[in-house]
């Protein structure tokens, strides 16, 4: 049958609320009774607590309740509980929380938190990763190694900052070295870096008298903030009630947890009153989650005809204060540092530590960009060594059908064309011959190709519940949370496909609540087309079951002579239909005797056969789906200025089935632009005293409309993926993996230098350029 | 309490400030409960609080309340009335120019500024106007084409 709705470019579902300003955000509600939040901050990197003067804030107009720290025993956590929600006895970063102001108004609570007064012996910090994982560094968590934690996955090195090291152990790499003909080698950094999203995070939280508590929040994983709550103050995770409005992006800052225990730990002082904090932007960079934060090497061995023997890699992430939303970044770091190729011998290790800087967390992508800078950069060196081209390089060893990747697992043919997405992207930018170097320009192309696999629990599941009404009309619910990634059209396309209805019948409503909501694990690691459109297909697939038995009830037949098409179903030998709707309810007579079951259903899917990866290897089955691409650009770099301009960027992804292809075009002009703010514009800098500085745009530059490529060509390769609904895989995330290699590779070739640390921004070039020059 | 009298969609407001310092956003959001105006920085810089003032787009988190005394403020609320989207809310729908939604209310107010005002705008000013607003999502090719798309449709 021919797809009606799927593979369509329909409109965005949630697009005219959005334009007419309707659609509801976090910062948007009021709730009743509701007092303002404020956050006073610790102002410096690392000290002891000696006291906190909260009386003067007390005494203030407006003022209801000032919480701090104080007598708090609670941490909370996911897999490492390591973090209070606000400073106890030390703290640990600048921007951690030491008190809240709850008061009437927000003016109100914030001229108290400048009332209060809090005193700290000031201790030694660290913010580098490589030398806060060194002995004799600051010891940020006396108590590191002994934090309660999911043993098999969290390895932390007790006595050092160092609290998780995950090793990757495939083959003998110092065999594969001995028999390479050629070796390359750097020292990478991918800098701190804010996720950055339009909208600041915000929570509102409210207990009640009777012992439930309630919280609305600008988060990307209802049921994991529900469970730590519960976890945190200790009550059924049925009496915590999460509600997750519109989200003005996400891309990986809000999901897990951050902000929200802070809020209901204030909360919890002042029941029967509903708490508000809405970050400043400013809070954002310093006191939500940031991203990357790598500092690494890597050494890739080859043959002269450019096979790769083995890689060997070391990453150190200055994950910030507390650890529990970095070692997941860390571990996937080291999974995928390899890129999309085999290399039959690979040591890495890769070490979270504590820092007393922001907290790391999930950023577009996380753990890619910063591994497959390294390799995609190696790959380039390599390939002048070597006097091929990238390209040449890259298809030697491409990952594909009965290859071995580095967790050992074996390639297949659905995995992707590999070959496919570079040759498109070699065409798309061969159409536009390099411009001749001038006076005033330098011109550079870059190639690189990456992969990635969506980190997850291993019991990572989506469930869909869908209900069918009297008219015909459905609605389909699911917990993927709608944060610009357009969720919510693509679950609506795919409902309709299953039930073969107009999309106009079907529904899907952004607001998840985990009190009616079906349970999914959180939305990350583009996982909501492909694992919540399987939950969708069983789900749907359950209503036409019930509407076939009900139908051959009333003709007296077997379920399995009925059919069913578009929307209803059809008797064996008439011809005769009964529509979703007449069944909806069960079928009634004229008399009003009523036979069969209601249509509703619910459906899941778990990418299956997922473990953590061995804790002594590091190997194992522990990424269920792999998606493959290629990007390249062709670039401009003023000698004058400093200043780059992309003239051409070409990506090319094997989405196994585009389910949207312009809102799939979408998450790839989006990535680029945001992968290009990262080579080029993006790092959170620190004073000497240890406090994060550009905290606010423009201070911290993220792209503008004429930073943007001038020209962007995506093309969508798509091989049948049977895992996937409809052979859709995830593609969200994977336009930012190779924009940092892909422009640096370019930047090499205009200028000739290796650039290997981010940002590269126009006084780097200037400085390199000069120094080049001097030679 | 001092007070502000102003014209708020078409229709007179008066809004009682609270003491110290107050924003025209706030006023907005937390008075008026007209909620489509976005904050996204507090200052100025990614232009989600854009607003009509005075038939000039002006960013509502840095405009102080008390200088908007007589004004006449348009709000993303206004551009809609009676359920027909605007042809700006249309271009942004029909070129796929959303996708979050949050820099969406502010980057319309901006361009119905411009585009009521001067309907022949070049390609260069509506660049110019489109790059004082920040967008995370859309990389703004999009955001570009539904601006060309408004201009057209709005000289129709």
């Amino acid at each position: 049958m021919t797809l009606q709705h799927v593979g369509k470019s329909v409109p965005r579902v949630d697009a005219v609320k959005k334009a007419t300003g309707e659609a509801c955000f976090v910062a948007d509600i009021t709730l009743p009774r509701m007092l303002r939040a404020k956050v006073v901050r610790a102002g410096i990197p690392h000290g002891k607590i000696l006291s906190i003067d909260t009386s003067a804030a007390e005494a203030m107009p407006g003022v209801k309740k000032v919480v701090t720290g104080q007598g708090c025993s609670m941490l909370f956590g996911t897999c490492l509980w390591d973090q209070p929600p606000l400073a106890v006895d030390k703290v640990r970063h600048a921007g951690e929380a030491v008190a809240v102001v709850l008061a009437e108004t927000e003016n109100q609570a914030e001229a108290a938190a400048k009332a209060v007064k809090a005193e700290y012996e000031k201790l030694p910090f660290v913010l580098d990763p490589v030398e806060a994982a060194a002995p004799g560094a600051p010891l940020i968590h006396e108590k590191n190694g002994s934090y309660r934690r999911v043993e098999y996955s969290v390895h932390p090195v007790p006595g050092t900052n160092i609290f998780h090291h995950y090793k990757l152990r495939k083959g003998e790499s110092e065999k594969g070295f001995a028999d390479a003909d050629v070796t390359v080698e750097g020292e990478f950094e991918f800098p701190i870096s804010s996720q950055a999203p339009i909208e600041p995070h915000g929570a509102i939280c409210r207990f009640s008298a009777d012992g439930s508590m309630e919280i609305w929040a600008s988060n990307q994983a209802p049921f994991v903030l529900r469970d730590v709550l519960a976890d945190m103050f200790t009550i059924p995770a049925s009496k915590v009630r999460v509600h997750i409005p519109y989200l003005g992006g996400g891309f990986g800052g809000k999901s897990d947890v951050s902000i929200e225990p802070l809020v209901a730990y204030a909360a919890s002082f002042v029941p029967g009153y509903a708490v508000k904090l809405v970050l400043t932007r400013k809070e954002v960079f310093t006191s939500a989650l940031v991203g990357r934060g790598m500092k690494g090497r890597m050494k890739i061995g080859a043959k002269k005809d450019g096979t790769f023997t083995a890689l060997k890699a070391e990453m150190y992430f200055a994950d910030g204060a507390y650890g529990d939303t970095g070692w997941p970044v860390d571990t996937v770091a080291g999974h995928n540092c390899t890129g999309p190729y085999e290399f039959p011998h690979v040591t890495v290790d890769v070490y979270g530590t504590y820092t007393n800087s922001p907290i790391v967390g999930a950023y577009r992508g996380y753990g890619h960009p910063e591994g497959q800078l390294m390799s995609s950069r190696l790959i380039d060196r390599l390939a002048r060594k070597l006097g091929m081209t990238p390209g040449e390089i890259m298809r030697k060893n491409f990952l594909s059908e009965g290859r071995q990747n580095a967790l050992g697992q074996v390639i297949k043919k659905s995995h992707g064309d590999l070959p496919g997405c570079l040759a498109a992207v070699e065409k798309a930018l061969d159409e536009t011959p390099l411009p001749k170097n001038d006076d005033r320009f330098l011109y550079g192309r870059g190639i690189a190709s990456m992969m990635k696999s969506p980190k997850m629990a291993a019991n990572a599941a989506s469930t869909c519940t869908v209900q069918v009404n009297a008219d015909g009309s459905a609605f389909v619910n699911l917990s993927g949370i709608e944060m610009g990634q357009g969720v919510q059209t693509v679950f609506a396309q795919m409902a309709a496909e299953a039930l073969q209805i107009p999309m106009e019948k079907v529904k899907s409503y952004p607001d998840v609540d985990t009190q009616f909501s079906p349970w999914e694990w959180q939305t990350v690691a583009s996982m909501q087309t492909y694992r919540g459109g399987r939950a969708i297909q069983d789900a749907c697939g359950q209503i036409i079951d019930i509407a076939r038995e009900t139908a051959a009830k009333v003709w007296n037949c077997s379920p399995s002579l009925v059919a069913y098409r578009n929307g209803e179903c059809v008797h064996p030998n008439t011809g005769e239909t009964l529509s979703l709707g007449r069944l909806a309810r069960g079928f009634m007579a004229p008399d009003g005797l009523t036979i069969g079951a209601p249509l509703g259903a619910t459906g899941w899917y778990r990418v299956p056969g997922i473990v953590e990866p061995d804790p002594e290897t590091g190997m194992g089955n522990a990424a269920g789906s792999w998606t493959f691409g290629s990007q390249g650009c062709t670039l401009r770099v003023d000698r004058q200025t400093g200043e780059v301009k992309i003239l051409h960027f070409a990506s090319a992804f094997d989405v196994g089935k585009a389910v949207n292809p312009a809102t799939a075009r979408g998450q790839v002009t989006g990535g680029v632009v945001q992968g290009m703010g990262a080579a080029l514009m993006e790092k959170i800098l620190f004073t000497d005293d240890g406090v994060a500085k550009n905290v606010n745009f423009p201070a911290y530059k993220i792209p503008r409309l004429k930073d943007a490529p001038e020209k962007q060509t995506v093309v969508l390769l798509e091989t049948p993926n049977p895992e996937g609904p409809w052979s859709a895989k995830p593609m969200a995330e994977h336009p930012i993996v190779a924009v940092a290699p892909v422009i640096l590779n370019a930047l090499r070739d205009a200028t000739g230098v290796e650039f290997t640390t981010l940002p590269v921004t126009p006084d780097t070039i200037l400085e390199a350029l000069g120094a080049k020059e001097a030679r | 309490m001092p007070v502000l009298n102003f014209t708020v969609n078409g229709v007179p407001r008066t809004v009682h400030l609270e003491e110290g310092r107050v924003m025209l956003s706030s006023v907005l959001r937390d008075s008026l409960g007209l909620t489509g105006t976005k904050v996204g920085c507090g200052t100025g810089q990614c232009g989600s609080c854009t607003v009509v003032l005075n038939g000039r787009a002006v960013t509502s988190c840095t405009t102080p309340a008390e200088k908007c005394e007589g004004a006449d403020v348009l709000t993303i609320e206004a551009l809609a009335e009676g359920g027909v989207l605007h042809p700006i809310q249309q271009a942004f729908v029909d070129a796929g120019a959303i996708q979050c939604g949050f820099c969406t209310p502010g980057l319309i107010m901006r361009l119905y500024a411009l585009l009521t005002v001067n309907p022949d705008a070049t390609d260069d000013i509506l660049a110019e106007e489109i790059n004082k607003h920040l967008c995370r999502c859309t990389g703004y090719e999009a955001i570009l084409a539904a601006a060309r798309l408004a201009r057209e449709r709005m000289k129709k």
